[in-house]
C-alpha cells in the first residue's frame, strides 16, 4: 500500500469509529457516564496542551484555566449569538446530527483562536520573567481574565452563560464522537510538534536558556509559541466543555481548576504528554465514580499530589512515553559508517 | 584585507566595576588565536560581548565588517559564531543525539511550523538526523550517541560541548577553557582535535585557556588580559617572555600572586 | 476631603493584615526561596483557631482584653508549630530535588488545608467571637476609628517592630539574614540552618495567625476557605515591596491595602480583587525586584 492510500485508509478507518462511537455509546451507557467521558476527554486536552509549556518547554504556568474560560465563552458567545440562526438553517439542508457535527468545529476553532490570542497576550510580557515570577504571573493574569469575564454581563456575568436557543436548535453537544476526535488529533499535533527536530527547541529552552541562545534558538519566541499553541488547545478544551455541558460559569475556571490541571502534567510526569493524558483521565474519573466520598475527595486528592512529590516527584512517567510500539515509525536510516 | 572579527575601544562596566577597559581585538579568517590572563581579567566577560550575552558600555563589535554589538545572541549564532561554555551547558536530559540536532535545528532556523508540512519534513527530519551523527562521529561520539548528556564522562562532555557548537556552522568558534580538567594525555588529543577541526571546517577559532604551555604549543598569537586591559599581544614566544604578563601572572617579587589561579 | 482620609484610614488597618501576612512569605522566600503556598491557610487556621479556643476558653461570652490576648498568643503558639510541622514534613525532604517540586508539593499542601478545614470545621461561615464590644474610639468631624482598628493597628505595629529588633538585634536574626544571602556559607559558617529554617516558618505563621485573629475581630464571619484571597493577596504585597525584603513587605502590604480600597471606594468595587492583580503584573513587568529587591544578574 502506498502512504497515501494508507494514511486515507486510517482516517476514513477513524472517521467510521468517531461516528460509531457517537451514535452507539449514549445507547449502551448511562448518560451519567458520557458526561464522565466528555469531561475526561476536556481534561486530557487541557492537560496535554500545558504539559507542553511545563514539562517541555520548562515554563511554569498556572493560569491555564483562564486560556479555558476564554475558549469556553467565545466559543459559547458564537453559538447563541450566531450559531444558532446558523444551525438553523444547517438543518434545513441536512439532517439534524450531520448538521450539526458540520457546525460544531467552528465555535471550538473560535475558542481555540480567542485563547490563544490571549496567550500571545499574556505570554509575550509574562515570558520575560524567570521561574517563581512567571508563575505568580500566569496566576495572576488567570485571575484577572476570569474576574474580566465575570463583570461582562452579555456572557451572564455572575449568573453565568447558559447556551439556550431558540426551538429546534439544540446547541449542547456532548458528542463523545467530536470529542474524541477533536482530543485525539490535537494530542497528535502536539506529540508531533514536541518530537520533531524544531521541537527540540523546546526542551532545549527548558534545559539551559541560555545554551540554547548561544546555539541559534529565539529562546523568547520558542516559550511565546508554546505559550500560544499551548493556550489554543486550551481554548479549544475550553469551547468543548461549554458545549458539553450546555452551560458556563467561570466558577469552573478559577486557579483551583489551574491547579488540577497542573497537578495532572506533575503527577503523569513532567515531560511525558501520555502521562499527562493519563494522569488526566484517572484523576477525573475516579472522583465522579466515587463521588459518594463528597469532601473526602479534595482531601485524598491533595495527599496524592504531597505524597506523589515526596516518594516520586519525577510523577508516572518521568519524561517518557507510553506508546504502542506497532504504531509508531521511523523513517529508516542508512547506517552511517561504524566509527 | 578585511579582518572577520573586530573589536574596538570595547569597555563592559558593572555598575562600579570596569571588566573590560578599552579592548582591541581583531582576528582574521582561519587564525587560531587565545586570550589569556589571570582569574578575573575579563576573559570570559569578553565572550559573552562576542556572542552578544553582554552589550558593550562603550565601543563596538563587528563581524565581517557589520556591527554585532546589541544583536540578540541567538541571532549572532545565525551570523556565524558558536560557542563552549567554561561551566559546561549542555542539555543535560537530552541524548548526545539530541543536543546536537537541537543545535542544527536551531541554526538552520527550524520553525515549530514545520510540522504541518507533511513529506518535506519529514525528508527534513531524516537529514537533520543524519548529520548530527555524522558530526558526533567526527568527535569521536557516536557510541554515546543515545546516552543522556549528563551521563557522559567528563571528557567527553566537552567533547559534545563542541560537536553542539559546530552543528551551527560557525565561522569562528570560541573555546572557553576546553582543556579544563583533562589530563596532558587528553588535553594532547584535544590539541590535536582543535588544529584538524579549524582546517576541516574552515574555522578561526579563539581560545580561552588557563594552561599556558597548552596554549603556546596550539596558537598563532596569544592576547594578553589583566584586570580587564590587555597588557600584551603578539606570537606565543614574544608573549611568554613579557615583563607585564610575568608580572600579571607571578607578581612582582617573582612569587605567584593572589591573581593567579 | 474626610471621605478620603477615612478610606485611607480603612485602607491602612487592612493593609496592616495584608503586612503581617506577607511578612510570613516573604521571610520564608528569604531562606528557602520558595513561595510557601500554604501560607494564606495558616492565616485561616489562626482565626479557626481564635475562635475554639475562644469558646474553650469561656471568652466568647463575656468580651475582655485578656480574652483577646489569650486567645491572639494561643492561636500564635499553635500556628508557629503547625507551620514548623509542615516544613518539616512537606518542605525538608524536598530541599535539593528540583525547585518545582517544592512549589507543587505547596499547593497541595494549601489545599489539603482548604479542604481539610472544610471537613474539620465544616463549610459553613462560622462567627467570630465578638472579643471586643465594637465603638467609635476616636472621631474628628465625619471621620472615625473604631476601638477594633486602633487594636488592629496597634497589635501590628507592636508585632512588626517586634520583628524587627528579632531580625536585627537577635543571633537568630542574624543567623536568618545570614542563611537568606548565601545558606550553604552561612552553614560552613556553623550556622543551624535546619532549626534556623524552622524557626522562620515559626515567626512567620505566628504572624499570620496574629493576622487571622485581628481579621476575625474586624470581620467575625470566617470560614476555611478566607484564606485563598488573602493569601494571594499578601503574596503580591510581598513581591511588590520586594520579596526577600521584610520592610518591602510592610510597606507593600500597606500600600496594597490602601489602594485597594481607594479603588473599590471610588471606581468600584466588584474590581476590588483584580486590583491586586493588576497591581502584580505591573510590578512582574516593570520592576520585578519591586520596591525594596535587590536585581539578581546570572553568571553566563
Amino acid at each position: 500500500m502506498t502512504r497515501g492510500a494508507r494514511t486515507a485508509a486510517v482516517l476514513v478507518g477513524a472517521l467510521l469509529l468517531l461516528v460509531l462511537a457517537d451514535l452507539a455509546l449514549p445507547r449502551l451507557i448511562n448518560s451519567y457516564y458520557v458526561t464522565i467521558l466528555a469531561r475526561i476527554g476536556v481534561a486530557v486536552l487541557a492537560a496535554v496542551s500545558l504539559q507542553l509549556v511545563n514539562g517541555f518547554t520548562g515554563q511554569f504556568s498556572i493560569g491555564h484555566a483562564g486560556f479555558m474560560a476564554v475558549g469556553a465563552y467565545t466559543g459559547a458567545a458564537l453559538s447563541v449569538y450566531g450559531g444558532a440562526p446558523l444551525l438553523a438553517a444547517l438543518q434545513e439542508w441536512l439532517p439534524a446530527p450531520v448538521a450539526r457535527a458540520v457546525y460544531f468545529p467552528a465555535p471550538l476553532l473560535a475558542g481555540g483562536l480567542a485563547a490563544s490570542l490571549a496567550g500571545l497576550l499574556v505570554g509575550i510580557p509574562a515570558l520575560r520573567l524567570r521561574g517563581d515570577y512567571l508563575a505568580i504571573a500566569t496566576l495572576g493574569f488567570g485571575e484577572i481574565i476570569r474576574i474580566a469575564i465575570l463583570n461582562i454581563d452579555a456572557v451572564g456575568g455572575a449568573r453565568g452563560f447558559s447556551l439556550s436557543a431558540p426551538a429546534g436548535v439544540d446547541l449542547r453537544y456532548e458528542s463523545l464522537g467530536l470529542i474524541g476526535g477533536v482530543v485525539a488529533i490535537s494530542v497528535a499535533v502536539i506529540a508531533r510538534l514536541c518530537y520533531s527536530a524544531g521541537g527540540l527547541a523546546f526542551r532545549a529552552v527548558r534545559e539551559d536558556e541560555t545554551a540554547a541562545e548561544a546555539m541559534g534558538i529565539a529562546t523568547t519566541r520558542v516559550k511565546v509559541e508554546a505559550f500560544a499553541v499551548a493556550s489554543f488547545f486550551a481554548g479549544v478544551a475550553g469551547a468543548l466543555f461549554a458545549h458539553a455541558e450546555g452551560y458556563v460559569h467561570t466558577n469552573s475556571f478559577s486557579f483551583v481548576r489551574s491547579f488540577e490541571i497542573m497537578a495532572f502534567a506533575v503527577l503523569g510526569g513532567l515531560g511525558s504528554l501520555t502521562g499527562a493524558a493519563l494522569a488526566a483521565a484517572v484523576l477525573t474519573a475516579a472522583p465522579e465514580l466515587l463521588r459518594g466520598l463528597g469532601e473526602w475527595r479534595m482531601v485524598l486528592y491533595s495527599l496524592l499530589i504531597i505524597v506523589t512529590m515526596l516518594v516520586r516527584p519525577q510523577g508516572l512517567l518521568g519524561s517518557r512515553e507510553l506508546t504502542l510500539g506497532f504504531l509508531r515509525r521511523r523513517p529508516a536510516l542508512r547506517t552511517p559508517e561504524a566509527e | 584585507m578585511k579582518a572577520l572579527l573586530e573589536l574596538a575601544g570595547v569597555t563592559v562596566r558593572f555598575g562600579g566595576v570596569i571588566a573590560i577597559s578599552r579592548l582591541d581585538l581583531r582576528v582574521d579568517g582561519g587564525q587560531l588565536v587565545a586570550v589569556i590572563g589571570p582569574n578575573g581579567a575579563g576573559k570570559t566577560t569578553g565572550f559573552n560581548v562576542i556572542t552578544g550575552f553582554c552589550p558593550p558600555t562603550e565601543g563596538v563589535v563587528r563581524l565581517d565588517g557589520e556591527r554585532i554589538d546589541g544583536v540578540p545572541p541567538h541571532e549572532i549564532c545565525c551570523r556565524g559564531i558558536a560557542r563552549t561554555f567554561q561551566n559546561i551547558r549542555l542539555f543535560r536530559s537530552l541524548t548526545a543525539l539530541e543536543n546536537v540536532s537541537a543545535a542544527l535545528a536551531g541554526a538552520r532556523r527550524s520553525g515549530r511550523a514545520d510540522v504541518l508540512r507533511g513529506a518535506q519534513w519529514q525528508r527534513r527530519e531524516i537529514g537533520n538526523e543524519a548529520r548530527a551523527r555524522e558530526l558526533l562521529g567526527r568527535l569521536g561520539l557516536a557510541r554515546f550517541a543515545d546516552a543522556r548528556a549528563d551521563s557522559l564522562p567528563y571528557g567527553e562532555q566537552r567533547r559534545l560541548e563542541i560537536a553542539r557548537a559546530l552543528a551551527t556552522g560557525p565561522r569562528l568558534l570560541l573555546l572557553d577553557e576546553p582543556a579544563a580538567g583533562m589530563n596532558p594525555s587528553e588535553k594532547e588529543a584535544l590539541r590535536q582535535l582543535i588544529v584538524s577541526l579549524r582546517s576541516e571546517f574552515e574555522l578561526s577559532i579563539v581560545l580561552i585557556d588557563h594552561d599556558i604551555p597548552f596554549v603556546m604549543n596550539l596558537c598563532e598569537r596569544v592576547s594578553v588580559l589583566d584586570h580587564g586591559e590587555k597588557i600584551a599581544e603578539g606570537p606565543p614566544e614574544m608573549v611568554r617572555r613579557d615583563p607585564h604578563v610575568i608580572e600579571a601572572y607571578l607578581g612582582t617579587d617573582g612569587e605567584p600572586s593572589a591573581a593567579h589561579a | 476631603m474626610e471621605q478620603f482620609l477615612q478610606q485611607v484610614l480603612n485602607g491602612i488597618a487592612w493593609g496592616s493584615i495584608y503586612a503581617l501576612i506577607a511578612l510570613g512569605y516573604t521571610m520564608v522566600y528569604g531562606v528557602l526561596k520558595l513561595i510557601n503556598f500554604a501560607h494564606g491557610e495558616i492565616y485561616m487556621v489562626g482565626a479557626m483557631a481564635g475562635y475554639y479556643t475562644a469558646h474553650a476558653l469561656g471568652f466568647a461570652t463575656e468580651p475582655s482584653l485578656t480574652g483577646l490576648f489569650s486567645v491572639l498568643l494561643l492561636s500564635m503558639a499553635a500556628c508557629a508549630l503547625l507551620g514548623a510541622a509542615i516544613e518539616r514534613v512537606a518542605y525538608r525532604p524536598l530541599r535539593s530535588a528540583p525547585r518545582l517540586a517544592s512549589l507543587i508539593t505547596a499547593i497541595g499542601i494549601s489545599l489539603l488545608l482548604q479542604n481539610g478545614g472544610q471537613l474539620l470545621f465544616g463549610a459553613d461561615p462560622k462567627f467570630f467571637p465578638a472579643l471586643v464590644t465594637s465603638r467609635v474610639a476616636l472621631r474628628a468631624g465625619t471621620v472615625a476609628v473604631s476601638n477594633i482598628q486602633l487594636i488592629v493597628l496597634g497589635t501590628a505595629v507592636v508585632l512588626m517592630v517586634g520583628l524587627e529588633l528579632v531580625v536585627m538585634r537577635t543571633r537568630f536574626g542574624r543567623a536568618m539574614r545570614a542563611v537568606s544571602v548565601d545558606a550553604p556559607a552561612a552553614a560552613l559558617m556553623g550556622v543551624p540552618v535546619d532549626r534556623v529554617i524552622s524557626g522562620t516558618f515559626m515567626l512567620g505563621s505566628a504572624l499570620a495567625a496574629a493576622a487571622g485573629i485581628l481579621v476575625g475581630l474586624s470581620n467575625p464571619k470566617i470560614d476555611p476557605l478566607m484564606g485563598l484571597m488573602p493569601g494571594l493577596k499578601a503574596f503580591v504585597a510581598a513581591v511588590l515591596g520586594g520579596i526577600g525584603s521584610i520592610p518591602g513587605a510592610m510597606v507593600g502590604g500597606l500600600l496594597l491595602g490602601v489602594v485597594e480600597t481607594l479603588v473599590s471606594a471610588y471606581l468600584s468595587s466588584t474590581y476590588r480583587d483584580a486590583i491586586a492583580f493588576v497591581i502584580l503584573i505591573a510590578i512582574l513587568l516593570y520592576r520585578p525586584t519591586g520596591l525594596f529587591g535587590a536585581a539578581q544578574v546570572e553568571k553566563v
